[in-house]
């Protein structure tokens, strides 16, 4: 086989099969081959089924009882008459219409044509029906499995989108903020009980200016701020510059945020860079280490 | 050296593809060889019925000579037969009686044979499972050389033909699934048999723009070539095709050339050409990102080859052992069990044109390293030179005797599918050598 075979560096049929199948699980989600669902058709009906009070052994049941096959006959106008013994059938055909005299025979040999017709056409409508059946309860399963995967890729979705608008209430504000109240701010920062609704205790947490609230603040900073080292803090962007110029400005627990910046030199808005813009909120908007989880803690 | 070509049928318009097949080698080996093809009248491979006039012919300058069939084919009874034979115990007289129903039994042509033994060299039997080819290998048991053409359906399972592919000199065989089913339903891995195919008369210049025009066919499709039916694959095919090209936003085209017996969807994604001329079938092939071969069963595809001989990738259905096998030794073709693997398949190759020129490429080696006329001819005549070398003999066992009036007639053998389900199923990718007995 080994001389028999093409091999080349650019394609591989093996592995150009390995990826597309590795696609069509990612896409699935769920790693079912179509033997695995034809299997969890047979077997597992009820799991999809049940609220329709569907059997799981309903095809089973169906199969055994509706196309085990039947026996027919076939019915012709001579059945009556025939026989294996060629010298019986010459007599039986030689007297057939004495036979006539004392009885008609042709309505009998038309309702039993008739009946042989008839279980026939039952027999094959019994497949086709199966035959349905069995392609209903393929797609239904399959559609079970596709309607779990949209569900969990929806709930995934619907949390991505609310951080996202978390995210962008969060700028809407930063950039009001700036474009108004920036004088304010200068004037009279706010404390630290009145940060807004974005700091307000969660609900059976404690409150803002608690010592509690205090410490677990004082955590948060010490985990975005120290992972990366105080020369890093200062060179990071506006919220490491912003955490150092909260120390050298005499607030221990750095909650002066952005008013150590936003002094009389940064009174103007800075309009450069987005990041410029989320300096006087640091320590209130979580993802300004880029590290969404914090915006989960935060929410 | 004097070679005899038997097969079922025999012309230049009869396409089938045993028939074809043959037609290529006779042609082929008349360079080499003196050649005659030895056939029937029979012109319809359903009914056999006596179409051409019996007696010598000439065909693109080999000499033929038709023998006539003697009843064309009953299908009711032969299906009953079939039935038989491969689902219910049976007897040999009932598979001696489907091989008669099956047809074309052509007496004459046996006759012929056998009083003419000495005439040929070497006897090359097509199609293991006609009358001809059994009842023609036994009365010219030392010069009978078979090329099976053999698919995994049940008749392989059929009794009669162990012995037969245990007893002829050689086997010519077309591809290595082709070879593990035979050595798996008769244990013949004795017998002298090599993997040959067979090459196709591919243009050296084929003109994608004029079939383009000529057609109209402006978008990128994928081609079939072929009879368009439901055995060869086609319903699930465009079952597959109308889905996948609702979902991709920029599908290819189908197209499809050949005689239709199901069906076209209505749909701008598939147009239909009918039959077209050699010509502009390798122009289409050609002019296409790839070719799809839904068939379940084949013994080689010589569609499958010509599309490699013109650098094109070919999309095949992966429970066709042979089909799939050749994907995978050509390193030049995907297949698909599923539609999922149906749509990604057809997709990638759409979407990554290098890709699927370098598969094309893949193909066209394979072809030439394999199935240019040079490399075919050279298997069948080192075959030969090989039997020679051992004499005219007979293998031991072979013809048979069949069995007596009684003994013929006792229901003990098996169901002819039952014997095809044992052997185990796939591409046959575990050979290390593409010949084993030959000893290459």
């Amino acid at each position: 086989m080994s001389e028999f075979n093409i091999r080349s560096d650019s394609v591989n049929v093996e592995q150009i099969m390995k990826q597309i199948r590795a696609r069509i699980r990612e896409k699935r989600g769920v790693d079912y081959t179509e033997q695995q669902i034809r299997e969890l058709a047979a077997v597992k009906l009820e799991r999809f089924l049940d609220p329709q009070k569907v059997r799981s052994e309903l095809l089973q049941q169906f199969r055994e009882g509706g196309i085990s096959p039947l026996p027919n006959y076939a019915f012709e106008d001579t059945t009556l008459f025939e026989s294996h013994r060629a010298v019986l059938r010459f007599f039986r055909k030689l007297l057939r219409p004495v036979l006539k005299l004392l009885f008609n025979p042709n309505p009998l040999i038309h309702v039993l044509h008739l009946q042989a017709d008839i279980n026939t056409r039952h027999a094959q409508y019994t497949e086709l029906s199966y035959e349905i059946l069995h392609n209903l309860v393929l797609e239904t399963t399959r559609l079970g499995i596709e309607v779990k995967n949209l569900k969990m890729r929806v709930e995934s979705l619907s949390s991505r989108l609310d951080f996202s608008e978390r995210r962008a209430r969060a700028l809407e504000g930063v950039v009001q903020y700036k474009a108004g109240d920036a004088p304010e701010a200068e004037a009279a920062p706010p404390a630290a009980g009145e940060a807004g609704p974005r700091e307000a205790p969660r609900e059976g947490g404690p409150a803002a200016g608690s010592p509690d609230a205090r410490r677990k603040r004082r955590r948060r900073r010490g985990r975005r701020g120290g992972a990366r080292g105080p020369e890093d803090a200062a060179t990071a962007g506006p919220g490491g510059e912003n955490a150092a110029n909260a120390e050298t400005n005499g607030d221990p627990e750095g909650e002066g945020h952005g008013d150590a910046v936003i002094g009389p030199e940064s009174a103007e808005p800075d309009r450069r860079e987005p990041e410029g813009d989320f300096a006087g909120t640091t320590g209130t908007l979580p993802w300004r280490d880029g590290d969404p989880d914090a915006g989960r803690e935060e929410s | 050296m004097r070679l005899g070509v038997v097969v079922q049928r025999y012309g230049a318009d009869i396409n089938g593809g045993a028939e074809l097949h043959a037609r290529y080698i006779a042609e082929r080996l008349a360079r080499h060889a003196e050649v005659e093809v030895l056939t029937t009248c029979a012109r319809d491979y359903v009914t056999w019925r006596n179409e051409l006039p019996p007696g010598p012919d000439t065909v693109n300058g080999i000499p033929v000579r038709r023998f006539r069939v003697r009843r064309p084919r009953d299908p009711e009874r032969f299906g009953r037969r079939s039935r038989r034979v491969f689902h219910e115990t049976h007897s040999v007289a009932d598979e001696l009686k489907w091989l008669e129903d099956e047809g074309p039994a052509s007496p004459s042509l046996v006759s012929y044979l056998r009083s003419g033994e000495t005439r040929w060299d070497y006897l090359l039997f097509f199609s293991y499972r006609y009358y001809h080819a059994y009842h023609g290998a036994r009365v010219v048991p030392g010069r009978a050389v078979l090329v099976p053409t053999a698919e995994r359906d049940p008749a392989a399972g059929v009794g009669l033909f162990g012995p037969l592919f245990r007893g002829v000199r050689a086997l010519m065989y077309n591809s290595f699934e082709e070879r593990a089913l035979i050595n798996g339903v008769s244990g013949n891995e004795d017998v002298p048999g090599v993997v040959v195919g067979v090459g196709s008369e591919v243009p050296a210049r084929t003109e994608p723009e004029r079939f383009r025009q000529r057609y109209g066919v402006n978008r990128r499709f994928a081609v079939y070539v072929g009879r368009i039916d439901e055995n060869k694959g086609c319903k699930e095919l465009f079952d597959f095709f109308l889905r996948y090209a609702a979902r991709e936003p920029d599908p290819l085209q189908l197209v499809l050339c050949g005689h239709s017996i199901l069906e076209i969807p209505d749909s701008p994604h598939v147009r239909h050409l009918g039959f077209v001329p050699d010509g502009d079938k390798f122009d289409a092939v050609a002019a296409s990102e790839l070719l799809v071969m839904p068939s379940y069963f084949e013994s080689l595809s010589m569609v499958a080859l010509e599309a490699w001989a013109l650098g094109r990738p070919v999309l095949a259905n992966g429970r066709c052992d042979v089909l799939k096998g050749q994907c995978l030794r050509s390193n030049a073709g995907l297949f698909y069990d599923s539609f999922e693997e149906f749509a990604e398949a057809l997709g990638w190759l759409g979407r990554r044109r290098e890709q699927a020129r370098a598969l094309g490429a893949n193909g066209l080696e394979y072809y030439r390293r394999h199935y240019a006329w040079p490399v075919v001819e050279g298997k069948y005549l080192e075959m030969f030179n090989r039997l020679s070398s051992e004499g005219r003999a007979p293998r031991a066992g072979w013809p048979p005797e069949i069995p007596g009036y009684w003994d013929r007639r006792k229901a003990t053998l098996p169901p002819a599918a039952y014997a095809v389900e044992k052997v185990p199923a796939g591409p046959a990718l575990g050979s290390d050598q593409w010949t084993v007995a030959s000893g290459q």
